[in-house]
């Protein structure tokens, strides 16, 4: 039988299978599935990985996580405090970072698959790689290098530092998260995802303006792939928009794979990045809240005859809002892999 | 001259050069330039010419809009105690960030904007429940409640601005007091704002100076 992996393979190679790879990325769902509250859910390695593969059989769309919540990351760096919610995910409470001068306190973990920060989602990792790994890509979340210092003192803080604090701090900073990037990358990867997702708001010019982009972000992002390699990488800017930087990042890191922002325009990203690699189509998640059935199947529909010409296409969600109807998600679902359909093996 | 100070100054918001723009700022006073000139034909001209690249859809990034709020409100308030008479507040409006939500950017970027375009603010910082809104609001005299929300659940959830506006509708007060939000699930969506039960919005900080001060004009009647 055809497996998520093998349409993810045939997409990146430019070959058709049964239909074009299909991510839908169900995160706090899983909770509501088991019947737990977010906190509980989040306390075990076993119930998010068990969430997934309930996901997956729930909906049958092709990839797993190993993301619980983005906050992790700081707490890996010793965030002591995250926020809970019924209705939405977990957030960071308290900055790690405070002031410039705990930039110099800042500790990266000398190991991250010891750190007990990583203990579930380590459990997460081994289960998912023991139900569907090969089967069904395992996916990973990781800020980039530039991005990283947001999630430890707040983006107002650290918009303040990069562009108007004095630079030792700055680069102090960035030297630590890229070290703790590279180490971020070699855990996941070892515990068995497949899939990177790169996240770097920072790397998008809605962001950062171009020229800034060009000297600051992108002699990091080029640091970051060229330490870990661009095997299993995804560029992704947070759902910020990334057209315009697409070419110089393919170009100078050969990643290999794209996930634009609702707000490019697909046409353009798929002809900026052509055979150069994998474009992934992204639909505005948030609006999947209100939109009806039919605006639904019409909103995938073009996006489908956007991107599908030309092969070399995944279609995909951000990170899908827990208030999103179920109705909702099976409707975009149904479209995606009725219009989604190809020729290929397995059809 | 005035043509070069503006120039000048708005090359330095657009490359998001602080410095630049606030020493461009104090050597025109030292030139003679008046204070009320400075607020009034270089700052604010120069948050409206960006509204309207913004609506062109010239790429204004975030980090532009952060500089513009933060020079706007420094020179601002740089040069507001030096006017020959004091500038007439254009209202008086209370700011937090939703229940349940930490993120401060957004927020401090329109209490920025806000201030430059001579609003009182009064900033309740994050995490703020409904009914300390609704109460600080009215100690405050306010008439916009101003509400950011960085997530979906924050921006629609229960706790967040539908309560508030329950508040206000249960005490009669929606006359008196209008709300207005604003965040990124916002931009993501057509109509979030009316969903969730607010009055107005605005899809980024400088706009959000204008789109206040049209709505405190409308309360005002
Ligand atoms: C940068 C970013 C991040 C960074 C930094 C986050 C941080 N600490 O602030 C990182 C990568 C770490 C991150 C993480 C997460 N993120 Co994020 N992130 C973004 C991104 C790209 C930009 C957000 C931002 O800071 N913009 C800058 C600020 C200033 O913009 P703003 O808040 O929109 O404010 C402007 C206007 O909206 C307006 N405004 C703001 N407030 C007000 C108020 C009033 C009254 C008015 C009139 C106007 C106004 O003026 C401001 C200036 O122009 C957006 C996507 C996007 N393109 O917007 C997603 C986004 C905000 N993230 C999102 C999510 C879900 C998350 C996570 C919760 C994911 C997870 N499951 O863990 C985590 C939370 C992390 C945490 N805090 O613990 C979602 C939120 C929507 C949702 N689904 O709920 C977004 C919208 C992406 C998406 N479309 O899915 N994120």
């Amino acid at each position: 039988m055809i497996t998520g992996m093998d349409r993810l393979t045939a997409a990146i190679r430019g070959e058709e299978a049964d239909r074009i790879p299909i991510f839908c990325n169900l995160l706090d769902q899983g909770a509501a599935e088991l019947g737990v509250s977010l906190q509980d859910y989040y306390a075990r390695g076993e119930s998010v990985a068990e969430g997934q593969l309930r996901m997956l059989r729930k909906y049958g769309h092709d990839n797993v996580w190993s993301l619980f919540y983005v906050g992790k990351e700081a707490e890996l760096l010793g965030c002591q405090r995250i926020l809970y919610s019924a209705e939405g995910p977990p957030n960071v409470e308290d900055f790690v970072i405070h002031s410039w001068d705990d930039i110099a306190r800042l500790e990266v973990p000398a190991d991250i698959p010891s750190h007990p920060a990583f203990t579930e989602v380590g459990k997460c990792l081994q289960i998912l790689k023991n139900e569907v790994g090969g089967k069904n890509p395992i996916c990973a979340y990781i800020t980039s290098t530039m991005t990283l210092p947001a999630l430890l003192m707040g983006m107002e803080k650290w918009m303040e530092l990069l562009f108007a604090g004095p630079p030792g701090p700055c680069e102090e900073l960035l030297r630590k998260c890229h070290e703790f990037f590279v180490k971020e990358v070699a855990a996941y990867r070892q515990g068995g995802a497949d899939v990177l997702i790169y996240s770097n708001p920072f790397g998008s010019a809605d962001t950062v303006p171009m020229k800034y982009f060009l000297q600051r972000s992108l002699p990091w992002i080029e640091k970051d792939i060229q330490a870990v390699g661009a095997g299993g990488m995804v560029y992704y800017c947070g759902m910020a928009r990334l057209n315009s930087v697409l070419s110089a990042v393919i170009e100078r890191t050969g990643i290999g794979a794209c996930y634009l922002s609702p707000l490019d325009d697909l046409a353009v990203g798929k002809r900026l990045i052509g055979d150069r690699g994998l474009t992934c189509g992204v639909i505005n998640d948030i609006q999947l809240i209100s939109w009806t059935r039919q605006e639904i199947r019409q909103e995938v529909k073009r996006i489908l005859d956007v991107g599908m010409p030309g092969g070399r296409f995944l279609f995909g969600t951000g990170v899908m809002p827990l208030m999103i109807p179920e109705a909702s998600i099976r409707a975009m679902l149904e479209a995606a892999f009725e219009y989604g359909s190809q020729g290929g093996k397995g059809a | 001259m005035l043509a070069r100070i503006i120039a000048d100054y708005n090359e330095a918001v657009f490359d998001t050069d602080r410095e630049r723009a606030l020493q461009i700022v104090r050597d025109a006073e030292r030139q003679g330039i008046s204070p009320e000139d400075l607020v009034f034909k270089v700052v604010l001209p120069a948050m409206d010419a960006m509204v309207n690249a913004l609506s062109d859809q010239f790429s204004v990034n975030l980090a532009q809009h952060f500089m513009t709020a933060q020079i706007s409100d420094a020179v601002t308030a740089e040069m507001i105690p030096k006017f020959h008479q004091a500038p007439e507040v254009a209202g008086r409006v209370v700011i937090g960030t939703a229940y349940g939500d930490m993120h401060t950017l957004g927020k401090r970027m329109v209490i920025g904007c806000l201030r430059a375009r001579m609003v009182e603010v009064t900033d309740l910082g994050v995490n703020v429940a409904a009914e300390r809104f609704v109460e600080e609001a009215l100690a405050h005299d306010a008439r916009v409640i101003a509400i950011s929300a960085l997530m979906l659940h924050t921006a629609t959830g229960e706790l967040g601005c539908r309560k508030v506006r329950r508040l206000l509708h249960e005490r009669g007060l929606e006359d008196r007091i209008k709300i207005m939000v604003g965040g990124a699930p916002f931009r993501f969506h057509d109509g979030l704002y009316r969903i969730v039960g607010a009055d107005a919005w605005a899809p980024d900080a400088i706009s959000a100076g204008k789109a206040m001060a049209e709505l405190l004009q409308e309360v005002k009647k």
